[in-house]
């Protein structure tokens, strides 16, 4: 009986439509269709990291506070100012008091507070990058204080991810999993757009919000809808046959055809997304030693991989840190010089030795970099193993220092747009591997954690910023990765499309409630 | 009546291997589905904590009993990444393969019987040769290359049919009770939805039933060109039956079963195939989600999956045996 019980709930629950039905926003018109090759797994704000997930939340809900589109500073959204204590520990909000969720409720801080309870309470991936974090309280309807256990400079950055939910909306539907399936299939926020369709795997629809309290003051469309197209040629076809406006997937090669084709045009972003290779430097083999990792460092031509491999959509990497990012130090990692290298190679006997490398084959930069440092390497005397893996299974294998192989490949993907979220993640020993962390070079130097823990807890720019440069010289000096590229986001998209802008701090999303379709 | 009580156990006994089996092979699969539920730079005491809560923590053996037990109760589980329960997720994913199937199924009997059977009769002719032919390239083919190539041509260049999708863009709030848009739109009295899914479903049918009919067509020409040699067939010449009512009143209802056979089976494989035309088409289904959920090592959405395409397969069989029972009669009596 209980599977015709639940076949008979299923049925109910798809025939039963998400959200309140729009109604016609004066100058708000339109359409605008997206294709994309991933299928969102849920809805939830708690699992907002995900970009796939991110891009359809980013106009559904607000957060306290925001990076709009083509911005690398943040602006208030539902917090209208903040204090931070003198011991840096304590950030006091005063909210906005004209904010209506969809459901039509007001917004006040007990949803805020709210939010982040329900977060912690399901160890939301969200929090993840949210540091020293500790609690929220409603000071009275709309201020909020917030704790940290230690101060955390980026603080009010990583705010711009934590999207505040409904409580009236969610808290009935909290049951034992803290509502993650109610809120994976449903919507309860606050922003411009409500979802009004979710079929995960074929369409999701949005819909502007009439109550919104930002208004509709300029060019935006009345229906945003995500197609799940996995196929790049798909996604070309559809580009040009008018069915998707926005087509981000479609091979490196269609998008050069695109940009001097009439009705397209190919906008090209200032991502922040460095790919390492990433060597085990606490490996007891050969790249646990620093002088040939100081080898490994000058085999991988970066200006080569761009030209061909990117197409030239990209910056030429100098360093983990994009270029124009304060902090920056330049000329920390050798450049390619493969004499050099045979040098080193010949002068302690290295040719005939054997390493490994883990990669995502799925992905075509990954797949072409690691045949380049083969070649390259093969042409030294040093053979390159290559095993191509699932993301998971790749992730698996660095929770141990005796499963992580010499060298790994992977991409960081700052969740905002600051020196910690890329060089704390790739080089604190707290972030290793083996401690769950996405620093496989499984890099430890207590000196550098000290420069960027330091870093982290300041508040001053200035002082920061000449911290960062100094933790990247330190860790050029020890040659743990090679930064293989800084990818700019390349997105194809019909020349109806207006108002388009790459978002550093939300990686792979759109700011649809910024554009508009002729 | 034994036997197909018979036929029902052996099922079971089937499925439950099949479970055990993609329970121990998704559990030796390297990845650890708490690192990715986790999130980046989580820590280590995060993806402790989420192993625990997800049941991961457990012996292996444990996890399969608590798995099974839930599975006796008809609960497949929650995934763990849509968070939803399995079964629902696998009631909006199966529809849309096994629709895509069915009308695959459709063209592949509709060509490969007759032309099988003609084929066999004019054995040896220029008009077989060209049957061959046919079924040669068909089998060559791969059904990605066949599905773009079409896709491309019909869908792009010649705009005769849609790209991609399920339906027109108009319709992508449509909701139906059954998950079948054509099923759906017949119920609703919505003829325009069931022609608009109907020609959603054209160009990705015919690629993904291209290969299989190729086989279908050579299986049933050498069932029928052995059925016309056989004496019952020189007798009824001689007797000056007309060739048709030999072909199908005779030879067809008697060479007929081996086609039969292989049509069954292939019911499976092409669902187990429909992933091919759906990351290509742009079309949800089982494919599809068995391909994300083996990304994500959501274990129990990969065996849920599995199962459910092994039950679709050995239902097919299991109405093919009864076909066959009912075909041919002896059968009752040589069981």
């Amino acid at each position: 009986m209980k599977i015709f019980n639940l076949l008979a709930s299923a049925f109910t629950a798809l025939s039963v439509s998400l959200a309140i039905p729009f109604t016609a926003t004066a100058d708000v018109a339109g359409t605008l269709i997206i294709a994309e090759n991933e299928t969102p797994e849920n809805l939830d704000p708690a699992n907002a990291t995900n970009s796939t997930v991110n891009q359809l939340l980013v106009g559904v809900y607000d957060a306290l506070v925001q990076f709009k589109a083509g911005e690398t500073s943040v602006s208030p959204q539902l917090a209208t100012d903040w204090q931070v204590s003198d011991d840096g520990l304590q950030y006091t909000f005063n909210i906005r008091n004209d904010v209506k969720f969809h459901d039509g409720s007001s917004m006040t801080s007990a949803d805020v507070v709210f939010t982040l309870d329900r977060l912690q309470a399901a160890s939301a991936a969200v929090l993840n990058d949210m540091g020293p974090f500790k609690s929220a309280e409603a000071i009275d309807d709309y201020t909020v204080k917030m704790t940290l256990e230690a101060p955390f400079g980026p603080f009010i950055s990583a705010l711009s991810r934590i999207y505040i939910v409904s409580k009236a909306q969610v808290e009935p539907h909290m049951s034992d999993d803290n509502g993650r399936g109610w809120l994976a299939v449903n919507a309860a926020g606050s922003g411009p757009y409500s979802v009004t369709t979710y079929k995960p795997t074929e369409v999701v629809t949005l819909n502007a919000f009439e109550g919104y309290w930002g208004g509709w003051d300029g060019d935006h469309v009345a229906e945003v809808v995500f197609r799940y197209i996995a196929e790049p040629s798909t996604q070309l076809a559809l580009l040009k046959s008018g069915e998707v406006h926005i087509a981000p997937d479609i091979t490196v090669q269609d998008k050069l055809s695109l940009m001097n084709a009439d009705g397209f045009r190919v906008d090209i972003g200032a991502a922040a997304t460095p790919l390492y290779f990433q060597f085990n430097t606490s490996s007891d083999g050969l790249v646990g030693d620093a002088s040939f990792r100081k080898m490994l460092a000058q085999t991988f031509d970066r200006k080569l991989h761009l030209d061909y491999v990117l197409q030239g959509f990209g910056t030429m990497p100098d360093g983990p840190l994009p270029p124009d990012w304060m902090g920056h130090s330049t000329g920390t990692e050798l450049p390619f010089n493969m004499a050099a290298a045979k040098e080193l190679v010949d002068q302690n006997g290295w040719a005939g030795s054997t390493l490994k490398v883990r990669y995502l084959p799925a992905i075509e930069e990954e797949q072409a970099a690691v045949e380049q440092l083969q070649s390259n390497l093969s042409q030294l005397g040093i053979k390159l193993e290559a095993e191509g893996m699932t993301w998971p299974a790749q992730a698996a294998t660095v929770q141990d220092l005796a499963t992580t192989s010499d060298i790994n490949m992977i991409y960081n993907f700052p969740s905002f747009p600051d020196p910690h979220a890329i060089l704390n993640t790739s080089f604190n020993s707290q972030n290793t591997g083996y401690n769950g962390g996405y620093n496989w070079a499984q890099y430890s130097n207590s000196e550098v954690d000290a420069l960027l823990n330091q870093a982290a807890s300041s508040a001053d720019q200035n002082e920061r910023a000449t911290l960062y440069a100094k933790a990247q010289q330190m860790i050029g000096a020890e040659y743990p990765v090679i930064t293989v590229s800084l990818p700019g986001s390349v997105v194809a998209m019909s020349s109806a499309v207006k108002g388009y802008r790459y978002s550093v701090a939300h990686h792979q999303t759109f700011n649809y409630m910024d554009i508009s379709v002729d | 009546m034994h036997y197909f009580f018979q036929r029902f156990v052996f099922s079971l006994l089937s499925l439950f291997i099949l479970t055990l089996i993609t329970f121990l092979l998704s559990q030796v699969v390297p990845g650890d589905p708490a690192i990715v539920a986790a999130g980046p730079n989580a820590g280590a005491e995060k993806i402790e904590l989420l192993r625990s809560e997800m049941g991961l923590d457990k012996p292996l053996t444990q996890q399969f009993l608590i798995y099974l037990e839930k599975l006796a109760q008809g609960d497949l589980g929650k995934s763990w990444f849509t968070h939803q329960p399995i079964l629902e997720d696998l009631i909006r994913e199966l529809p849309p393969s096994l629709e895509l199937v069915i009308i695959a199924m459709i063209i592949n009997l509709m060509i490969s019987l007759p032309l099988g059977l003609c084929s066999a009769r004019y054995n040896d002719t220029k008009f077989d040769s060209s049957v061959r032919l046919f079924a040669m390239i068909g089998a060559g083919l791969p059904i990605f290359w066949t599905a773009l190539i079409l896709q491309n041509v019909i869908g792009g260049e010649l705009q005769l049919l849609p790209i991609a999708g399920r339906l027109s863009f108009e319709y992508r709030t449509f909701e139906g009770y059954t998950g079948f848009f054509l099923l759906d739109g017949l119920i609703l009295g919505r003829l325009d939805v069931f022609f608009d899914a109907l020609k959603h479903l054209i160009l990705p049918a015919f690629s993904l039933s291209l290969l299989f009919t190729a086989v279908g067509l050579r299986i049933t020409r050498t069932a029928m060109i052995s059925e016309f040699q056989k004496d019952y067939v020189l007798l009824a010449r001689t007797k000056a039956a007309s060739e048709p009512r030999i072909m199908f009143k005779h030879v067809f209802p008697n060479g007929a079963p081996p086609s039969l056979t292989v049509f069954g089976m292939q019911f499976g494989w092409m669902l187990g195939a429909t992933v091919l035309v759906e990351e290509i088409y742009g079309r949800p289904g089982i494919g599809r989600y068995a391909v994300k959920a083996v990304t994500q090592s959501d274990i129990h959405a990969v065996v849920a999956v599995v199962l459910v395409v092994g039950i679709v397969f050995l239902l097919a069989n299991l109405v093919v045996d009864l076909l066959l029972y009912l075909l041919n009669p002896r059968g009752r009596v040589d069981k």
